[in-house]
């Protein structure tokens, strides 16, 4: 999905620094301060986890932090809501499946 | 535990408005939202708000956020963001979620204005990512510059699922269709207007019946439905769409004043479980006062002036304010309140069909099911004697295409020459003034918070006529520039030549963009395709 460069009300989008961060090991690229997962959509990441008994995919639903479909692993801890979690740079995301982590590959 | 005169809980336009009028009177005040940033929903409204002056009409809404924001700051409010109410208990103690941590907070008045959630509705596949709620499509391209989608559909024909649409093309996503299981639009038919010109088609009577794709959205197919809302077997139309965009309507957040033992009913009309409270705002529970949308969805507008009723009854209950001069305010508001009440759709006409205008006019049935005004709704816009009620030198005048009683009245004020009346009743049809000579300042089409005046010059060449409309998109046309006239309903009429563009600080972001087409389109050609 692409971002707006310009809004014909709301002028320019400001945005923090870029920085790098990782979505299942792959680096990505998206600006400091910016929920991740607007982050994320920017880069074309749809699937942020799968149900835990069904194995269905979850994506961005409410954007406000309100219906937990965006929960992943952020740093080693699963559940964060990327909604309403500021990137910051080196940030380390994964898409969770289940309640349990995926693991960690280094 | 930390003490105040008042907790509100809730930072948005009711619950600042009810702040400020508190520490006006020299309560203390605590706000808390769980929120990063404050203002509720009025930091994604980027459109024109309607009402009269008083109602800050005309006033983008994430601007009135600002003002709200600024005289808070001023008069002292203190507040706490991520902060999030977990529980209201006896003898007004407040338990908040703060910076990860439970704390305490006693209050001797609490004000409850926590606002609304999205209603939710399911079918075949309506959990895959790209399926979203209208809020978070406004939130995703207003408050963080990022599209949505690329190609939308939106389900929901009331003002949010309007609006939402508009805001969608403005943000460079194209809306394919508008879909409502009702048989006529819910929103005002302006908002209606403003994207079918776009070209955005309106299935009214029609509903969902699947998302398409295995890991994401790649498809929608929706049918028509019979009365008891049951898809008709054989109608149904695919779209390919990466987005599906829901709006079918909000339900008051009332759980906190529930919990904290207020006396709640069930009301369809104010949107579900609400407490039961009086014109003032307090509930049953003596100091506890609920403020807008969650004692009842309206729009910001009424939730400000909510707000700050109860603001004021709580100063007086504590005795920061007297009596008297409590009466004396809340008469004012209520008579502000008032004003947005009235019309085809005030609180109590929800649902209704309605026939005719409060001026006996019919209602435009074309409006109601496709979204836009048919030749047959115009008649009384064309102008038989036109040379008395033009400019001379110009030939210019305004066409209001405003045909629904709706509370609204910016474009009396906007016009120095008085070429526009509402008069006092401000849901009243905008009516032109025969008698006053309009200069095509423009003033009126940018103070139209519904984008419906156009100005028309059926004689602006031998052969062609000027319309200057209002323009809300990027890139903006250049004059010059040769692109094509459109319709109504967004069809392709004719060729069609800029002659002026104008985008003065005054018009707030919407630019005057003036076309050249053949004569015989003065009264059809009302959009502008590059
Ligand atoms: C798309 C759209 C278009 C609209 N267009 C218009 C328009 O043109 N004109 C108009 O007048 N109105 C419009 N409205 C309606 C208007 O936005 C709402 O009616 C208004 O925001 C209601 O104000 P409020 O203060 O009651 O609630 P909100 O603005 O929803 O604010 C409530 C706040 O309380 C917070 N909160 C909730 N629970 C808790 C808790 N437990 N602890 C802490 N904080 C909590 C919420 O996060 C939120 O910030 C529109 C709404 C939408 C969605
Ligand atoms: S263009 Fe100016 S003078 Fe003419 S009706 Fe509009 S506001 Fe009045
Ligand atoms: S024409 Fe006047 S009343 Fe109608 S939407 Fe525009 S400003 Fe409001
Ligand atoms: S999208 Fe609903 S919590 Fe993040």
């Amino acid at each position: 999905m692409s971002r707006i460069s310009e809004h014909p009300i709301l002028g320019p989008t400001e945005t923090g620094p870029k920085v790098t961060f990782f979505m299942d090991n792959q680096p990505m690229s998206g600006y400091a301060g910016e929920p991740i997962a607007v982050a994320l959509k920017a880069a074309g990441v749809m699937i942020h986890r799968y149900t835990q008994k069904a194995h269905e995919p979850r994506g961005i639903f409410c954007a406000i932090g309100r219906c937990t479909d965006c929960v992943m692993i952020v740093d080693g801890i699963p559940n964060v809501r990327t909604c309403i979690t500021p990137l910051v740079a080196g940030m380390k995301i994964q898409t969770q499946d289940g309640v349990t982590p995926l693991e960690v590959s280094q | 535990m930390k003490r105040y005169d008042l907790i509100i809980v809730g930072a948005g336009p009711s619950g600042l408005s009810a702040a400020i009028e508190a520490a006006k009177c020299g309560m203390s005040v605590a706000v808390f939202d769980e929120n990063a940033k404050p203002g509720g929903q009025l930091f994604k409204q980027i459109h024109k708000f309607f009402g009269s002056k008083e109602h800050q009409a005309k006033i983008r809404g994430y601007k009135i956020g600002e003002t709200l924001l600024s005289q808070a700051d001023e008069a002292g409010v203190q507040v706490f963001l991520n902060a999030t109410v977990a529980g209201i208990y006896l003898d007004k103690e407040v338990l908040v979620q703060l910076n990860g941590a439970m704390e305490h907070f006693k209050a001797d008045t609490i004000i409850v204005a926590t606002g609304a959630a999205e209603n939710m509705v399911t079918f075949a596949g309506w959990t895959l990512p790209g399926v979203i709620g209208a809020g978070a499509a406004q939130t995703m391209m207003n408050l963080y510059g990022i599209q949505p989608g690329q190609r939308v559909l939106m389900l929901g024909s009331g003002n949010v699922g309007l609006v939402v649409s508009f805001q969608l093309m403005q943000a460079g996503c194209d809306v394919v269709a508008l879909v409502d299981a009702a048989p006529r639009v819910g929103g005002y038919g302006v908002h209606a207007a403003k994207i079918a010109r776009c070209g955005v088609p309106f299935y009214l009577s029609h509903t969902i019946t699947r998302a398409e794709g295995s890991d994401c959205v790649t498809g929608v197919e929706i049918a028509q439905v019979d009365e008891h809302f049951t898809p008709i077997p054989g109608t149904e139309k695919q779209f390919d769409v990466d987005t599906i965009c829901l709006a079918v309507g909000l339900s008051p957040m009332s759980q906190l004043l529930k919990m904290a033992g207020c006396e709640m009913v069930d009301d369809p009309r104010r949107g579900g479980q609400v407490p039961l409270v009086a014109e003032n705002g307090e509930t049953s529970i003596p100091g506890i006062f609920a403020a807008g949308d969650v004692s009842g969805i309206e729009e910001a507008s009424s939730a400000m002036i909510g707000g700050r009723m109860s603001g004021l009854a709580a100063a007086a209950y504590l005795g920061f304010l007297s009596e008297q001069d409590k009466d004396h305010r809340l008469a004012e508001l209520e008579v502000a309140l008032e004003s947005l009440h009235q019309g085809m759709f005030a609180p109590g006409s929800k649902g209704k069909a309605i026939a005719k205008t409060d001026e006996g006019i019919e209602v435009s049935q074309s409006l109601l099911k496709k979204g836009y005004l048919d030749d047959a709704d115009l008649k009384r816009f064309i102008r038989s004697n036109k040379t008395e009620l033009t400019n001379k030198k110009s030939g210019v005048h305004p066409v209001i295409e405003c045909t629904q009683n709706i509370p609204c009245n910016p474009c009396q004020d906007a016009c120095a020459k008085g070429c526009i009346k509402i008069g006092k009743t401000i849901t009243a049809l905008p009516q032109i003034d025969e008698d006053s000579i309009c200069t095509g300042c423009g003033m009126c089409i940018a103070s139209c918070s519904g984008q419906a005046i156009f100005l028309v010059d059926e004689d602006y060449e031998p052969g062609y006529a000027s319309i200057t409309l209002p323009y809300e998109f990027l890139p903006l046309p250049q004059k010059g520039e040769v692109g094509t006239a459109l319709s109504r309903s967004g069809q392709p009429l004719s060729t069609a030549e800029i002659i002026d563009v104008r985008n003065a600080k005054a018009f707030d972001h919407t630019a005057l963009v003036t076309m050249k087409v053949p004569a015989d389109q003065a009264m059809t050609a009302r959009f502008y395709k590059s």
